[in-house]
């Protein structure tokens, strides 16, 4: 699903060396993986998540999405795909205030051809125990509530690939663990996912956990064979 | 694309963000109403000129005056001249064809006029026995004077309604005397009502007698003030007009091109005078209400230009989960241009409210003009689109990286 090779991202500063957020990475991740990617924050994780998440582009090396290199995509076929194969979960929620949860959550199908984007909607909520909280607004909810709204919002288009930017980092314990069930039960039905974390107890529920420093990735074996 | 969906959304936008979207369009909204409340004055007053002049100048008459051409104001005696005589009105008839009528005028302003004990200052007409039908006045009862009464200076007179019941009351005053000048006259009848002319002026109150009358016995004077054609065929009205001007220019011994000792009135004039008239309400204040709405757009920009900086995380998002740089245009200058449609509703209704009101002290009635679909409508959008353009694409540049973080 997933291939980088030799890919990285710079930021050039006013010096002259260029600063890379992502070196080099290569990296394969496959269809219904449930992946974390670990790392302490400024570890280039977030640069990381928003190139897979095709939200930003690499400055070297190449990306296959699909077997697509996304170098020869324009921006507004990125966001087609980010509209029907990916899903976002983001650390702060990013729900639109003063807009209802079901309202939120259709908010990716007004930029599809969808029907009926009401039902799919509420759909999409149920399916992360939420219908009753359907009309309230989002900032009436609670923390837990609105990250599962978000997470309702990230799956009403039926992606195949969920991403989630630190997706417990705001929640308490109770909430936290609520939304990580919900992401296993969605790996569960075949949904790749993957989850960016400077927590390794997060992590740990991954099938798979790689770990970023200084934005050079690595893979770490041990880790895997210890949850188990 | 769901665009229903997104003009839905984009409506929930602004109508949670009441303040703002009230202070985006209170500037339409003021440019528009007095846009729209200018326009339909404008355009009631234009109208009810139109209306009087009609009642009072039909489209196949002529009027010959013997001053320079003074329309938009009384008359006044002194600036008469005292060239034009019953003689020219004679050549005319004889010799021009396709005048149908043609009828002399004399007047005198604010004369007292007595009748038993009581008196009143009113303007006495002097006019041909085919005056009435010329002036399309009709006679309510008792008759107009005739022709034989016209040549013979008879003391004679028919008056308006309003003086006649100035001066008698309820009684009907035909057969009754009074007297002007010292001379009395035998009320021959009273005249239907009839309003004003396109000056104000009562004709209700006009005291009519035979010119002939009011030249030799009660003015003593051997010119007259006007003369009004009316010709057999609206087409032939230029024709006319022309003739005329060649018959008194040689009568007058005028050269063709040189100062004028008469004006003629024609129903083209009439109008190129009314719209003339009716310039301040259809360019001059039109023209200020449009500076009100630049401005109007000026604020529409700053405060959708904040909206957006504002808005950063959620175009951020729905970047992020879909939109195009175009979606994102789209919705906002949706967003401003629906905004500003509200506005121009509001502004139009508050507008043809006005002119309801101020209509009916104007005696304008309330109608509306095909103007205000264009400008109550057609114009906010276009200023929506334009005002909206800028922060627009602001918005739809914004890096999704950047606005979500």
């Amino acid at each position: 699903m997933i291939q980088l090779r030799n890919l990285s991202k710079t930021y050039s500063n006013n010096s002259q060396k260029p600063v890379y957020a992502v070196k080099n990475a290569n990296l394969v991740i496959n269809k219904g993986e449930f992946v974390a990617i670990v790392g302490p924050s400024g570890s280039g994780k977030s640069t990381l998540m928003n190139i897979l998440g095709m939200i930003d582009r690499p400055s070297e090396g190449e990306y296959y999405f699909d077997n697509r290199d996304i170098n020869d995509l324009s921006e507004d076929d990125l966001a087609g795909i980010r509209n029907k194969k990916i899903g976002f979960v983001f650390q702060r929620f990013h729900l639109l205030p003063k807009t209802t949860a079901v309202e939120n959550v259709e908010l990716p199908l007004l930029y599809s051809d969808k029907k009926h984007i009401r039902a799919l909607a509420l759909e999409a909520l149920d399916s992360v125990g939420l219908s009753d909280r359907a009309t309230h607004r989002a900032n009436e909810l609670s923390g837990g509530q609105q990250q599962r709204v978000a997470i309702a919002r990230a799956l009403v288009n039926n992606p195949d690939l969920i991403f989630a930017d630190e997706p417990t980092g705001n929640l308490d314990y109770q909430s936290g663990q609520e939304i990580i069930k919900i992401f296993q039960k969605l790996n569960a039905s075949g949904k790749t996912i993957i989850l960016i974390t400077h927590d390794m107890s997060v992590a740990a529920c991954a099938n798979r956990t790689i770990s970023i420093k200084d934005g050079i990735l690595s893979e770490n074996k041990i880790e895997e064979t210890s949850k188990i | 694309m769901n665009t229903k969906e997104i003009i839905k959304s984009s409506f929930r936008i602004q109508r949670r963000n009441k303040m703002r979207t009230f202070f985006m369009i209170l500037g339409i909204i003021i440019g528009i109403t007095s846009l729209s409340f200018t326009i339909t004055i404008g355009a009631g007053f234009q109208n009810r000129m139109t209306q009087l002049v009609k009642k009072y100048f039909g489209p196949n008459d002529l009027l010959i005056r013997a001053e320079k051409l003074k329309l938009d104001g009384k008359p006044t005696q002194n600036d008469l001249v005292s060239s034009l005589t019953l003689d020219d009105v004679k050549a005319i008839s004889t010799s021009i064809p396709g005048i149908k009528m043609i009828d002399p005028g004399q007047f005198i302003y604010n004369q007292e006029v007595i009748a038993g004990n009581k008196n009143a200052s009113t303007i006495i007409k002097g006019t041909s026995a085919i005056g009435q039908y010329v002036w399309n006045r009709t006679v309510a009862s008792g008759e107009y004077f005739n022709a034989a009464e016209e040549l013979n200076m008879s003391r004679v007179a028919v008056l308006g309604p309003h003086i006649a019941e100035t001066l008698f009351g309820k009684v009907n005053p035909v057969g009754a005397q009074i007297r002007i000048n010292n001379i009395p006259f035998i009320i021959k009848g009273v005249l239907d009502q009839k309003g004003s002319d396109p000056h104000g002026n009562d004709l209700d109150m006009d005291i009519i007698i035979p010119i002939t009358t009011l030249m030799k016995r009660v003015m003593n004077v051997q010119y007259i003030l006007e003369a009004k054609i009316v010709v057999d065929d609206e087409k032939h009205i230029d024709e006319v007009a022309a003739s005329v001007s060649n018959i008194l220019d040689s009568r007058h011994h005028l050269s063709i091109n040189g100062s004028k000792d008469y004006s003629i009135v024609t129903p083209t004039f009439v109008k190129e005078k009314i719209k003339e008239m009716s310039k301040v309400f259809n360019v001059f204040l039109p023209l200020i209400s449009l500076i009100a709405l630049l401005a109007a757009a000026i604020v529409i920009i700053v405060l959708t230009l904040m909206a957006v900086n504002e808005r950063m995380s959620e175009i951020g998002l729905r970047k992020a989960v879909g939109a195009r740089s175009k979606d994102i245009l789209m919705q906002f200058l949706l967003e401003v241009s629906a905004t500003a449609l509200l506005g121009g509703i509001i502004g139009t209704l508050l507008g043809l409210a006005g002119f309801k009101v101020f209509g009916i002290f104007m005696m304008v009635p309330f109608f509306i003009p095909w103007q205000i679909y264009v400008f109550g409508v057609i114009l906010p959008v276009l200023i929506g689109i334009t005002a909206g353009i800028i922060p627009a694409r602001k918005a739809a540049k914004f890096d999704p990286v950047v606005a979500l973080r």
